[in-house]
């Protein structure tokens, strides 16, 4: 039974199979009322009389079954709802690339007579257009088209050999995304046409993947950008291929449930940005299998479920050797919640734009504030956190907040403003590694630093200070508790109450633990001791 | 022939000016120091679409060594900002006399813009346009990008359209303006000085396209993940939308639209002549070709409050006149029925007495976008300006924050004292309650 498609091209450009079937139309690419499906049977469906096509949906609640009708399996589907039959001549086998363009960009088969735009009317006035003839003219210059969109256009294969190439050589990038391809054959027979191709996108498609024999995998020698978002290309689909595409620089592979299997040892090795959000089964460890791509600049991770990295082959403070040319790393919409994730990504050698939003470590209760300067304190060569570019103030602000915020664990951990004494434990650095670097560069935390702010209750302002006469050796050391804000006049009419002397000839000054030898003066009466900086524990000197 | 010198005057205007004449190199294939790109033009000139050289004559002015240099002029009362750009990344390209700045700034005051600072440097501004002008065949007319909350932007502005309209009469003028944003606000004083300066260059300005800060960080905030959204990521989105709207100046071929054209279209009364501009798609970068919108969809988002650079509601007012600009890969058939689609979709009500509905254009190059930047770089993109009464809204409010200050005459010393009188701030309120009447006296029926 030969088959025939003639281009039969109706006013809603549709194709009908004008033939009986022959099994050239398994595995063909199909749409129906703009729903796509894939050929998995044709023939008789007893008892009903006719030919009958039995396709899978690509949207899998879209159909009746699973291939099976009354018992008998006519053909096999993914999910138990994503098959159906259908006759024939509902079905759009779609048109070849070129009528595709005809259809889009020049209308070549109206009649000329109507001189006169179609005018639209909105809201009782004519909608006007401008140049719109002069738009059409410049389109149907086939040969002069460079971008070229073919989204939805039901296009199906290249049609007949050459044909491409003689109408319109110069297209230097293509959009055939959601459109009836449906091997990598038929994409290879368009694109090998195009010389000067640079970007081609080919999301939404099903293409079946070349079968194992190495060659008929065509090259692409310009091509720049290639977009394989929703295709259900697997990832060793990708490197067969991608011997092809020797000058390629960015990949996008969203959405394809992509596992990366293999290392791309030959190929992909020119590919600055790698786009791979959405595949929600890559794993650490996968990642580990593109970490010695040469020149990968960019690399989308968003919405891939990852929840924590580790570079092994770098200790705390080192840098990692995977990854040596990423700049750009985007982890948006992932399962981050732990810091340590963070820590690692310090040890990238070359990244200084991250995005990491709505992540659990991110998100939540959390000051939003507070959590940026610590993304920003603990990955040193950052210069951009979430498209918002790190100025030195802010650099500056947020190490040493990160610095006073720790500074207690770190002294716990053993950490001590001495050199010699300061060692604090593997613990701690593994949670904090940039901690030591952050010490040297500004200095290690004073305790006055550290001390956590008091609630500011009556009790806390208090003074426990011991009150010494100098010149009185026969008087005993007494304690007292005075509140840091009481002046140094009533100080003295306290202590002059206290030891029957008058206040004017009473002279205090204080001394402290921390400064010994030193004694300061309390001279003027009107300043409260606080001014002094009195502190607690420190001692009075009264002497008259 | 038909050059338009744009004009950048205070830190909004000059910032702004930066972010625009980077996408315009972008577009022309200019590099940073003036040369055009040649290196693939090669390749294909045979079979190249018309040339687009002759194109970037109306913004740009071919030296005798070959280099390209913008027909702009960016000016500041302070040097700050325009020290920004004589070090930044662009200065080869902008001639050192484009680059004018004085030394003491207005400080947010209408006053100082206008009468004490400002006219110091009025005159060496003007020479300069002069210079400028000589270099054009045939001046079509100036674009102005300024703020109306700061004191040059304001102050000064209005002095310079003034002088501008006597010098060069016939010549259209555009505004491209920042709007004080509802309830983000950098100065106390921007109701004043925003008043103080639309009384005066309302008769001097054919269109104004406003853009408030407020719509444009919502935006930023809800499409473009941008956690705290920067004045570049701001001005970034301003230049597309500017870009779209020069777009059909820049270009040779599609569309011949000159500056008239659009005042023709979108004002219907010297006054009303600020239309609310949409933009559409806008989509994050780091999701670059995880959607592809099609002519329905941007045409559809446009019309969603949410993709407007202004805040008001136009679905509660009534449309005088619409124009949509799209770009790129579109094909009249797509937009015949995208628009016939949005008919059936939103309730959009004209007003009676005009004519004109929807003015629809198509330029054939590609959106761009610079490289780094937050806007994923798409196939095809719209601008919408369209004038409606719902703008009025907008003045409304400014209106509203105008009287709590005068009421009490708070701040009214700082303006006193550079020269001002009382009596102005009355007749500039009066003449903004003219323009709220006016328009909704054009939304009334027949």
């Amino acid at each position: 039974m030969v088959f025939d498609i003639r281009s039969h091209i109706l006013d809603s450009g549709y194709v009908i199979m004008n033939s009986t079937s022959t099994s050239d139309v398994i595995g063909r690419r199909v749409e129906v009322n703009g729903e796509h499906a894939t050929v998995r049977f044709s023939g008789l469906v007893p008892p009903v009389a006719g030919l009958w096509l039995g396709v899978e949906w690509d949207n899998p609640e879209r159909g009746k079954h699973d291939g099976s009708h009354e018992g008998t399996v006519y053909f096999k589907c993914r999910h138990p709802t994503a098959g159906s039959f259908i006759r024939p001549h509902k079905v759009n086998f779609g048109v070849d690339f070129l009528t595709a363009i005809k259809n889009r960009y020049v209308l070549e088969d109206e009649p000329k007579e109507e001189e006169t735009e179609q005018i639209v009317i909105i809201g009782n006035k004519p909608v006007e257009t401008i140049g719109f003839d002069s738009v059409i003219k410049q389109q149907s210059q086939l040969s002069k088209l460079q971008d070229v969109s073919l989204r939805n256009c039901a296009v199906n294969g290249a049609g007949d050999k050459g044909e491409i190439a003689k109408a319109c050589p110069n297209i230097r990038s293509i959009d055939l995304s959601k459109n009836l391809l449906s091997s990598w054959e038929e994409v290879i027979d368009i694109a090998d046409q195009l010389k000067h191709l640079e970007v081609l996108n080919l999301s939404e498609n099903k293409l079946t993947s070349p079968s194992s024999s190495p060659s008929p995998t065509g090259t692409f020698p310009t091509l720049k950008v290639l977009v394989l978002n929703r295709t259900g290309v697997t990832w060793a689909e990708v490197l067969r291929c991608a011997s092809g595409w020797p000058v390629l620089e960015k990949l996008y592979l969203e959405s394809n449930n992509i596992i990366i299997s293999e290392r791309p040892t030959d190929v992909l090795q020119t590919v600055k940005l790698l786009d791979l959000s959405s595949n929600q089964l890559i794993d650490e460890n996968q990642l580990f299998l593109i970490a010695y791509l040469p020149r990968l600049e960019q690399l989308i991770l968003s919405d891939i479920g990852i929840s924590s990295i580790h570079f092994p082959d770098a200790g705390i403070g080192c840098k990692t050797s995977m990854f040596p040319s990423l700049q750009y790393l985007v982890l948006n919409d992932n399962q981050i919640a732990q810091w340590s994730f963070m820590n690692e990504l310090d040890k990238l050698q070359s990244l200084h734009a991250l995005s990491c939003t709505r992540n659990p470590l991110t998100e939540g209760s959390k000051d939003a504030q507070t959590t940026r300067q610590f993304i920003i304190a603990r990955i040193g060569q950052l210069r951009t956190l979430n498209k918002c570019a790190i100025e030195p103030e802010e650099r500056r602000g947020a190490e040493l907040d990160y610095r006073k915020a720790f500074g207690n664990e770190w002294k716990k951990a053993g950490g001590h403003q001495d050199p010699e004494k300061n060692r604090p434990n593997e613990e701690f650095l593994a949670a904090h590694p940039r901690y030591q670097a952050l010490c040297l560069k500004y200095g290690a935390p004073e305790d006055g630093e550290l001390k956590t702010q008091q609630p500011f209750l009556l009790k806390n302002q208090l003074l426990t200070l011991k009150i010494k006469y100098p010149n009185q050796h026969d008087q005993k050391v007494i304690e007292k508790q005075l509140p840091d804000s009481m002046t140094v006049q009533k100080v003295k009419g306290l202590l002059s109450r206290l030891l029957k002397v008058p206040v004017s000839e009473l002279l205090l000054s204080y001394e402290s633990p921390k400064m010994p030898g030193k004694e300061v003066e309390l001279e003027n009466d009107l300043q409260p001791l606080r001014f002094y900086s009195v502190e607690n524990g420190d001692c009075l000197l009264v002497r008259w | 022939m038909r050059e338009c010198l744009s004009i950048h005057i205070g830190q909004a205007g000059v910032q702004i000016g930066g972010a625009c004449w980077e996408l315009y190199c972008l577009e022309h294939g200019i590099q940073p120091d003036g040369v055009v790109l040649d290196g693939g033009q090669d390749l294909l000139a045979p079979a190249k679409t018309e040339p687009t050289r002759a194109s970037f004559d109306s913004f740009f002015c071919e030296t005798r060594a070959g280099k390209y240099v913008p027909r702009a002029l960016f000016m500041d009362l302070e040097p700050t900002v325009v020290d920004g750009v004589r070090a930044g990344s662009y200065r080869s390209l902008f001639h050192s006399e484009q680059l004018v700045s004085g030394k003491e700034d207005a400080a947010n005051n209408y006053a100082r813009g206008r009468y004490s600072v400002g006219p110091e440097i009025l005159d060496l501004v003007l020479e300069r346009i002069r210079k400028l002008a000589e270099h054009c065949s045939g001046l079509q007319g100036f674009l102005i990008f300024r703020s109306f909350g700061g004191g040059t932007g304001s102050g000064f502005t209005s002095l310079l359209l003034e002088q501008l309209s006597v010098e060069y009469s016939g010549k259209t003028k555009l505004d491209f303006s920042v709007y004080p944003a509802p309830r983000i606000s950098t100065a106390v004083v921007e109701p004043y000085n925003s008043i103080l300066t639309t009384h005066p260059t309302i008769e001097h300005v054919d269109c104004t396209f406003l853009v408030d800060n407020e719509a444009i960080y919502n935006i930023c905030h809800g499409k473009l993940d941008l956690e705290r959204p920067s004045y570049a990521s701001i001005n970034r989105l301003i230049s597309q939308a500017a870009s779209s709207i020069t777009a059909s100046l820049r270009f040779e071929g599609i569309l011949n639209v000159d500056l008239i054209e659009f005042q023709t279209n979108l004002v219907p009364y010297p006054r009303i002549h600020f239309p609310v501009t949409s933009f559409a798609p806008i989509l994050s970068a780091d999701s670059t070709h995880h959607k592809e919108p099609s002519v329905s969809d941007i045409t559809a988002a446009c019309f969603e409050p949410s993709h407007q650079l202004v805040r008001c509601d136009p679905r509660l007012g009534k449309y005088v006149a619409c124009c949509l600009l799209y770009r790129g890969d579109v094909v009249p058939k797509e937009v015949n029925a995208a628009i016939a689609a949005t008919k059936l979709r939103n309730s959009i009500q004209f007003v009676d007495w005009c004519p004109t509905g929807f003015k629809v254009g198509i330029n054939d190059r590609p959106p761009r976008e610079v490289p780094g930047g937050d806007l994923a770089e798409v196939q095809r993109a719209v601008c919408m300006l369209s004038n409606s009464t719902a703008v009025a809204e907008a003045w409304a409010r400014l209106g509203h924050k105008f009287d709590l200050m005068f009421a009490k005459r708070a701040f009214l010393h700082w303006y006193i004292r550079e020269g001002m009188e009382e009596g102005e701030f009355a007749e500039a309120r009066e003449d903004l309650a003219v323009l709220e009447k006016d328009y909704e006296e054009m939304g009334r029926s027949l």
